[in-house]
C-alpha cells in the first residue's frame, strides 16, 4: 500500500484545488489510535505528576480561600462602596469567556464543515467543560452565603418567595448550567467511539470496566453509528445557539443596567466575540506544549494553530471594532456622563489597566496578519498568553467603571487583598487539575472524527489498489 | 465538470433583453415617483427613495461580504454561485450614482441636523457638529461609495479575469492573491457599512444613537442578499441557464444561511430593543417611542412575527430548502420582509402620523429594485454565469451536504 506522506512545507503552502491535508506524516488509522491512546495508556510521567501537584497546590490555595471566605465573609476582598462587584465578578466573566471556544468548534465549526476542527475539538471541549466549572465557582462563592446558594433555584416554597425572574444574574443560573449541561452531553456523546476504542486496548481490569461503563456498550455497528451521527447533529444544532447565548446573557448583567460604560447595546455581540477570542487564546496556550509534550504534531498540525490564529486575529478585530464604536458612540451621543466613563477609563486611575486590555487584545492579534507569526507555534503561544491576560483585564475594565459614579463624593478605588488573589491563581489550580487528569485518562483527540477527514476514510482513496477501479478517474478527489 | 451549454448566457436568452429594459423602467418609475408625489418639499418622495435605495444598496453590499467571507474562508462549496453573488455586488457603482437624489433631497431628509437654525438652539447638536456637518457628510457619503464600487467592481474584475486564466499554477496563485485581499476589504466592508448606516439612517433622528446599529443594518442586508441569491437561482434556473451545475445541496446550504442569518437579524434586533426598553433611558427609548404609536406598533409586529418566527418555523426542516418552490417562497418572503425593516428604520421619522404606504413607495421600490435588476443582468451578461477556472469549481459541483 502506498501511502502519500504529506509534510507541513506542503500543508502550509496553501494548496488550492486540492485540500491541505490534515494529518500529516503518512499516518494510517492505527497509527491514529496508537498515538492517541499512548499517553493514557503510557506510565505515568514524572513530568505529569511535577504538573498535576503544581496544579493541587495551586487548588489548595483555591480551597484555603474559599474555606477563609465562607468563614469569614465576601469582606476579605476589595470590596468597597462603590465597588461592589469585585474581582469575583471579572473571574467568572474570564472563565466564562475562556468556555467558548469548545463548544463553538464543535458545534459552529461542525456545521460549518470545518473539518480541522477534529484534531482539536476534544481537548477544546474538556478545556470549556472546566472553564465553566470554574467559572460557577465564583458566583457560588461570591454570595458570601453558601448555603443559601439553593434559592437561586426557583423552587416552590411555603414562604411564597422566589428569585428576580428579572434579574439577568438569574438568567445567568439558568444559561450558564444550560450551556454547561448541553457542553457536558455533546462532548460525551463525542467521546463514546473512543471510550470504546480504550476499553478494547485495556489490559487491566479496572480500566476495562471504567472506560466499558461509559462506553455504552458501544460495538460500532452500523446502526450505532447513524445513531451517533444524529445525536451528534442535533447537540450540534442545540449548541450553537447557546454559544452566542450564554455570553449574551452574562453581558446582560452588565448592559442592562443604566451605568455610563455598561449600558451600550453593541454588549451582547461584542461580548460573544470576546468569549471566542479568549476562548481559542487559551485553546491554544494549552495545545501549544501539549502535542508537543505527547507527541501530536501530526494530527494537531501548524495549520490547525495557523487557522486558530486567524479566528483570533478575527474575533481580536472585531472586540477592536467593539471598542472603537463605544468610544465614538460615547463621543456622539452627547452625553458627559458616558463621555466621562470612557475617558476616565482611558487616562482616569485605572489608565494602566485601559492600556493592558487595549495593547493585548487590540494590538496583540493584529499580529497574526503576518502569516510567519501565525504558523510559528512558539510566537503563537506567546501572543496567546497575552491575549488571555488582556481578556481578564478587559473584564477588570469594565468592572470598575464602578468606582467613578454620579456621586464624586462616593468615587472609590478597588484595591486587591491577598484573597483576591487566592481566588484567581486558586481557579487556575482547579483548571488545570482537571485539564491534566483529563490528558491522562481521556483520549485527548477524538479519533474516531480525525479518522473519518483522512485521506482513507474515502472510499476511493488512490492508496486502496483495487485491482479494477485502480484507473477510475477521480478516484483521488475528496468527499465533498 | 460543467458544460460550456451550462455555464455561459446565451447570446438570444429572452432574459438579455430584461436588462436594459429593466434598467429603464426602474429609471422612468423612479421618475414617475418624483412626478406623482405632491407632497410639500418632496419629503414622501425623498423617504421613500432612500427606503429603496438603502434596499437595492444593502442587497448588493451583503452579495459583497458574501463574496469576500467565501474567499477569506477558502470555501468550496460556493464557488456555483459566486458569480451570481459578484454579479450583484457589481451593480454598486450604478447604484452609487442613484444616490444623488438623496443627496439632493439632504436637507429634507436630514434637516433636523442640517437646517441651521435648529442646530443653534439645540446644545446637543452643537456638540456633534464635528462629525455632523454637511461637508464632512458628503464627504464620507463619496468615500463609502467610491470604496464599495471599487470593492465590487474589483474582485468581480479578478474572479473574470481567471476564468481566462490557463496555466494551472498561475491560477491557483491567483486565488491565494484573491484570498490575501479579501482579509483587509471584509475590514473595510465592516467599517464602511456601519458609518454608512449611522450617516444615513441613524442620523435621520440625530438625538438617537446605539452603537449596535452598524451590526444590526449588517445583519438586514447579508440576509436580504442571501435570500436573493436562493430566489435568483431558481428562477435562473426555471429560465434555462446554469443547467443543473446548482442542485438541491447548493440550495440546501443558501437555506441554511439565509435561516441562521434570519436568526442572527433577531438576536441582534432583539439585543438592541431589550437593551433599550431595559434600561430606559429617555434618550434612547425615544427611537421606539416613536416606533410603538400611531400603528408603526403594527410594522414593528410584523416583523416580530414575519422577519422571524415565521422564517423560523418555515425555513428549519431539511426538505423545505431542497424543494425549489418552498425555498424560492421563504426567501422571496424575507426579500419583503427586509423591505418592512426598511420602512420601520426610515420611514417612521417622516410619517409620524402613521404608516402610510403610498405610491410613491412603491414606485420607488420597484423602481430602484428594477434598476438594481437591470444592471444585475447587464453584469451576468457579460461573463460566465459560474467562475470557469476557480480550482475549488469541481469540489463545489460535486459537493454533498452531511
Amino acid at each position: 500500500m502506498s501511502t502519500k506522506v504529506y509534510t507541513e512545507t506542503h500543508q502550509l503552502s496553501d494548496p488550492v484545488a486540492e485540500r491541505a491535508p490534515l494529518v500529516l506524516g503518512g499516518l494510517d488509522f492505527h497509527d491514529v489510535t496508537e498515538i492517541v491512546a499512548k499517553p493514557v495508556e503510557d506510565k505515568i510521567q514524572p513530568l505529569w505528576v511535577l504538573a498535576f501537584l503544581g496544579a493541587l497546590t495551586l487548588l489548595g490555595v483555591y480551597g484555603i480561600s474559599v474555606a477563609w471566605l465562607v468563614w469569614e465573609g465576601t469582606g476579605i476582598w476589595g470590596l468597597n462602596n462603590p465597588v461592589d462587584w469585585g474581582w469575583a465578578i471579572v473571574n467568572f466573566v474570564f472563565w466564562v469567556g475562556i468556555g467558548h471556544a469548545g463548544t463553538l468548534i464543535s458545534a459552529i465549526l461542525f456545521l460549518f464543515r470545518q473539518k480541522w476542527r477534529t484534531g482539536i475539538n476534544r481537548a477544546a471541549e474538556a478545556m470549556t467543560l472546566f472553564a465553566v466549572a470554574c467559572a460557577l465557582s465564583f458566583p457560588t462563592i461570591h454570595v458570601g452565603r453558601i448555603w443559601l446558594l439553593p434559592w437561586v433555584f426557583p423552587i416552590p416554597n411555603q414562604m411564597w418567595v422566589w428569585p428576580n425572574f428579572r434579574s439577568p444574574l438569574l438568567w445567568d443560573v439558568f444559561a450558564v448550567s444550560i450551556y454547561g449541561t448541553v457542553s457536558l452531553l455533546f462532548w460525551y456523546t463525542g467521546l463514546i467511539p473512543d471510550l470504546a476504542t480504550m476499553r478494547d486496548r485495556a489490559k487491566g481490569k479496572i480500566a476495562r470496566f471504567a472506560y466499558g461503563f461509559f462506553a455504552l456498550g458501544w460495538r460500532g455497528s452500523h446502526r450505532h453509528w447513524i445513531n451517533y451521527e444524529s445525536a451528534y447533529g442535533i447537540l450540534a444544532g442545540l449548541s450553537t445557539p447557546l454559544v452566542l447565548s450564554v455570553h449574551t446573557i452574562v453581558s446582560f448583567d452588565f448592559a442592562v443596567s443604566q451605568i455610563p460604560g455598561w449600558h451600550t447595546t453593541i454588549f451582547p455581540p461584542y461580548f460573544v466575540a470576546g468569549a471566542v477570542f479568549s476562548g481559542f487564546a487559551m485553546v491554544l496556550t494549552l495545545m501549544i506544549p501539549t502535542r508537543v509534550i505527547f507527541g501530536l504534531k501530526e494530527l494537531i498540525t501548524t495549520r490547525h494553530i495557523e487557522n486558530m490564529a486567524k479566528i483570533i486575529l478575527l474575533t481580536g478585530s472585531m472586540v477592536g471594532y467593539a471598542y472603537a464604536m463605544e468610544f465614538f458612540i460615547a463621543w456622539y451621543s452627547g452625553n458627559p456622563y458616558e463621555q466621562f466613563a470612557f475617558i476616565n477609563r482611558m487616562f482616569g486611575p485605572y489608565w494602566w489597566a485601559y492600556a493592558t486590555m487595549i495593547s493585548c487584545n487590540v494590538i496583540t492579534p493584529q499580529f497574526f496578519w503576518i502569516k510567519k507569526f501565525r504558523t510559528d507555534p512558539v510566537i503563537v503561544f506567546v501572543l496567546s498568553i497575552f491575549v488571555n491576560i488582556g481578556m481578564w483585564f478587559e473584564r477588570f475594565v469594565i468592572t470598575i467603571t464602578l468606582s467613578a459614579d454620579y456621586l464624586p463624593s462616593s468615587w472609590g478605588y478597588y484595591t486587591p487583598t491577598i484573597w483576591d488573589l487566592g481566588c484567581l491563581i486558586g481557579s487556575f489550580g482547579l483548571f488545570f487539575t482537571l485539564f491534566l487528569l483529563f490528558v491522562k485518562f481521556l483520549p485527548m483527540v477524538a479519533i474516531a472524527e480525525v479518522k473519518a477527514v483522512m485521506p482513507q476514510a474515502n472510499p476511493h482513496w488512490d492508496g486502496y489498489h483495487h485491482d479494477d477501479h485502480d484507473d477510475e478517474p477521480g478516484n483521488d478527489e475528496e468527499a465533498a | 465538470m460543467p458544460t460550456a451549454a451550462e455555464t455561459t448566457f446565451p447570446a438570444d436568452h429572452s432574459w438579455r433583453k430584461l436588462g436594459p429594459i429593466a434598467l429603464v423602467v426602474g429609471a422612468v418609475l423612479v421618475g414617475a415617483a418624483f412626478g406623482v408625489d405632491g407632497s410639500e418639499h418632496h419629503g414622501d418622495f425623498y423617504f421613500s427613495y432612500l427606503v429603496g435605495w438603502m434596499y437595492v444598496v444593502t442587497l448588493a453590499l451583503g452579495a459583497m461580504f458574501f463574496t469576500l467571507v467565501q474567499h477569506a474562508g477558502r470555501a468550496g462549496w460556493s464557488v456555483v454561485v459566486r458569480r451570481t453573488a459578484e454579479n450583484m455586488m457589481a451593480t454598486l457603482p450604478v447604484l452609487a450614482l442613484f444616490f444623488i437624489p438623496i443627496f439632493l433631497g439632504r436637507h429634507e431628509l436630514y434637516h433636523h441636523w442640517m437646517d441651521a437654525k435648529i442646530v443653534a438652539s439645540d446644545a446637543i447638536l452643537q456638540g456633534k457638529e464635528a462629525y455632523l456637518n454637511e461637508g464632512f457628510w458628503t464627504g464620507r457619503a463619496v468615500f463609502y461609495l467610491v470604496m464599495w464600487g471599487f470593492l465590487g467592481m474589483y474582485f468581480r474584475g479578478r474572479s473574470v479575469k481567471q476564468d481566462t486564466m490557463t496555466d494551472p499554477a498561475a491560477i491557483e496563485e491567483f486565488s491565494r492573491g484573491t484570498e490575501r485581499r479579501s482579509f483587509v476589504s471584509i475590514a473595510v466592508f465592516a467599517l464602511t457599512i456601519t458609518f454608512a448606516g449611522i450617516d444615513w439612517i441613524m442620523t435621520l433622528d440625530p438625538h438617537w444613537y446605539s452603537t449596535m446599529w452598524g451590526v444590526y443594518l449588517f445583519a438586514g442586508a447579508f440576509m436580504s442578499a442571501l435570500a436573493f441569491l436562493g430566489l435568483i437561482h431558481i428562477l435562473m434556473q426555471k429560465a434555462g441557464l446554469v443547467g443543473r451545475i446548482i442542485n438541491d445541496e447548493h440550495y440546501h446550504d443558501l437555506g441554511k444561511l439565509t435561516f441562521a442569518f434570519t436568526v442572527f437579524w433577531t438576536y441582534i434586533a432583539f439585543s438592541q430593543y431589550f437593551l433599550i426598553w431595559y434600561a430606559n433611558i429617555p434618550e434612547e427609548t425615544s427611537w421606539y417611542a416613536h416606533r410603538m404609536g400611531n400603528s408603526w406598533e403594527n410594522v414593528g409586529l410584523l416583523l416580530m412575527i414575519g422577519h422571524f418566527i415565521v422564517p423560523f418555523f418555515f425555513l428549519m426542516p431539511r426538505t423545505i430548502k431542497r424543494i425549489r418552490w418552498t425555498l424560492a417562497l421563504g426567501c422571496a418572503w424575507m426579500l419583503v420582509m427586509h423591505y418592512v425593516d426598511m420602512q420601520y428604520m426610515i420611514m417612521p421619522v417622516h410619517a409620524h402620523h402613521g404608516v402610510h404606504l403610498g405610491a410613491t413607495d412603491f414606485l420607488t421600490w420597484f423602481g430602484l429594485f428594477s434598476v438594481f435588476f437591470g444592471v444585475f443582468i447587464l453584469n451576468a451578461g457579460r461573463a460566465a454565469l459560474v467562475p470557469l477556472k476557480d480550482p475549488r469549481l469541481k469540489e463545489s459541483v460535486n459537493f454533498v451536504n452531511i
